[in-house]
């Protein structure tokens, strides 16, 4: 049996949904309309795009922002729209893919944001700067502290505090070791010395007497048994209630505040 | 393909608006990170000495107090030097240029300002010779320079002997006490980013003090703000007239610094 050129063979896988008449039309030539594949490959590439456009709009929808969130907001920040954090970056879309072109191709010698800037500690600052924060988080860019850095890169609020996580702390209790295992006090006031806590490796204990930043009205506990128990501080960076005092000394803004000069 | 690619092509780069400026564009003389942190700690050197002289050491003379404690509600005192410090150095971390101002030494009041690793290792050479010590850290990709801090006011000799905490009471008036370190990420500056970053290390100092000011407003004893000095009375200069002074003992050596740069 001869076999079949492309022609036939197209013919044949056209004739199970085609009718006989518009194969005919067809093979008139010229005059005829376009091919039935080619239209319905049309319209499904129409209204694929339709769907996707609205799918799109719907998505950037004011009100719609949790659709696109990789994941539920930190304590605290649930009231946050997006833009609370995430500022455009400069310069036009247009702009930006210029620049980011360039910069690919060597033209230039900075990289750009696109859409968005990162997120700084700038952007966590414009809501929760303190004055008296007893580990702002800049100290730690102090040549001193590289092996903290290496370990949980305390220099960035988001090391700690990775939004879209739903919960307050995402970096595990006990991290006062990377900076504290040489610590020594003259007029140690707790009944269990700090010494033996620190040569003990007990790091869970020590936010039971202190909050990391300071921002607590707190009076430190002199017996280790008052101490908050670990369980309820882990609880606390999970996202439960606060253990310690309600009382804060500068409370966080509802809504940022530009402090660059 | 092409009739995507032509368009785009035209779009972004033919009919483009003015591409986003680059720090590094920008001509003219530029200096290296050495430079602009040398002008830094000369500022920060003259601000320093003109609060620890005239407001902490004629200050005390008058009756006003400093503390460590100085930010607790109920203490009437203001910030001691080093703690000043420590209020330029958030606000320049809150502004921004990306300058950071550390200070440290090998026998601190507070051992959180104890020197280690490289630092340590500067300071023990800077101990000889009271040079500025450099180097770049690789992590972080900043520029640092140490800078010598010395006893420039009987006041820092004073409290430093007789601080409980104090792990050296021997203190001599002229004697390498620590350093200021400072970091950096650029080693190519304009004038024009120079510029910026020391109108930020200014309003560093400015804050700092006015924060101070701020404060004495709670004590059950205000001094008197104004255009006097602690030396005339019980008073404090207002911030402007603070940073007027420190302005007038600063801005010459700046200049001579910025122009010795050609």
């Amino acid at each position: 049996m001869k076999p079949k050129g492309p022609r036939e063979r197209q013919d044949d896988s056209l004739s199970a949904v085609v009718s006989p008449e518009a194969v005919t039309r067809r093979s008139n030539g010229r005059r005829g309309p376009a091919p039935p594949s080619n239209i319905r490959r049309r319209v499904g590439t129409g209204v694929g795009l339709c769907l996707a456009i609205t799918a799109w709009g719907a998505l950037l929808a004011p009100g719609q922002e949790h659709l696109t969130a990789p994941g539920r907001m930190n304590v605290g920040h649930e009231q946050l729209a997006c833009t609370s954090c995430h500022r455009s970056a400069p310069g036009s879309v247009r702009q930006q893919i210029q620049a980011g072109t360039r910069f690919l191709l060597g033209l230039r010698d900075t990289p750009v944001d696109f859409g968005f800037r990162e997120v700084e500690n700038g952007d966590c600052y414009a809501c929760h700067e303190r004055p008296f924060d007893r580990h702002p988080v800049h100290r730690f860019n102090e040549p001193r502290f590289s092996d903290a850095r290496k370990a949980i890169a305390p220099q960035q609020c988001a090391s700690c505090h990775r939004e879209h996580s739903g919960r307050r702390v995402t970096v595990q209790p006990g991290y006062c070791q990377h900076c504290h295992g040489e610590l020594q006090m003259k007029n140690d006031p707790l009944d269990v010395s700090h010494a033996t806590l620190v040569r003990e490796s007990l790091w869970l204990s020590c936010l039971g007497c202190h909050d990391f930043h300071g921002n607590h009205v707190m009076k430190s506990s002199t017996r280790l048994a008052d101490a908050i128990s670990s369980l309820r501080v882990a609880r606390y960076f999970q996202g439960d209630a606060s253990p310690y005092p309600k009382q804060l000394k500068k409370p966080a803004r509802q809504e940022r505040q530009n402090l660059e000069h | 393909m092409l009739s995507f690619v032509a368009p785009m092509t035209v779009y972004l780069f033919v009919t483009a608006p003015p591409p986003l400026p680059e720090a590094s564009a920008e001509g003219g003389k530029r200096l290296t990170a050495s430079e602009v942190l040398e002008i830094c700690a000369g500022e920060n050197s003259a601000v320093r000495e003109l609060y620890t002289k005239e407001i902490v050491g004629a200050g005390q003379k008058v009756g006003l107090r400093f503390d460590e404690q100085w930010e607790q509600l109920k203490v009437d005192a203001g910030p001691l030097p080093a703690l000043f410090l420590r209020r330029t150095s958030k606000s320049l971390a809150q502004s921004s240029v990306r300058l950071g101002l550390f200070l440290g030494s090998d026998n601190p009041v507070n051992e959180s300002n104890r020197f280690s690793g490289p630092q340590a290792d500067a300071f023990r050479e800077m101990l000889r010779d009271a040079e500025p010590r450099s180097f770049f850290m690789n992590d972080v990709k900043l520029y640092t320079a140490m800078y010598p801090d010395f006893a420039v006011a009987a006041a820092c000799v004073d409290c430093h002997n007789e601080h409980p905490d104090s792990p050296k009471r021997d203190w001599k008036l002229g004697e390498l006490m620590g350093a200021t370190t400072w970091t950096f990420p650029s080693n190519s500056v304009p004038v024009s980013e120079t510029l910026e970053v020391l109108a930020a290390l200014r309003n560093g100092f400015r804050d700092a003090y006015a924060e101070y000011i701020e404060k004495t407003k709670t004590f059950s004893s205000p001094p008197e703000i104004g255009k006097k000095w602690p030396r005339q009375c019980y008073c404090l200069p207002a911030p402007e007239t603070f940073m007027q002074e420190a302005e007038r003992r600063s801005s010459k050596p700046t200049l001579d610094r910025l122009l010795s740069r050609r």
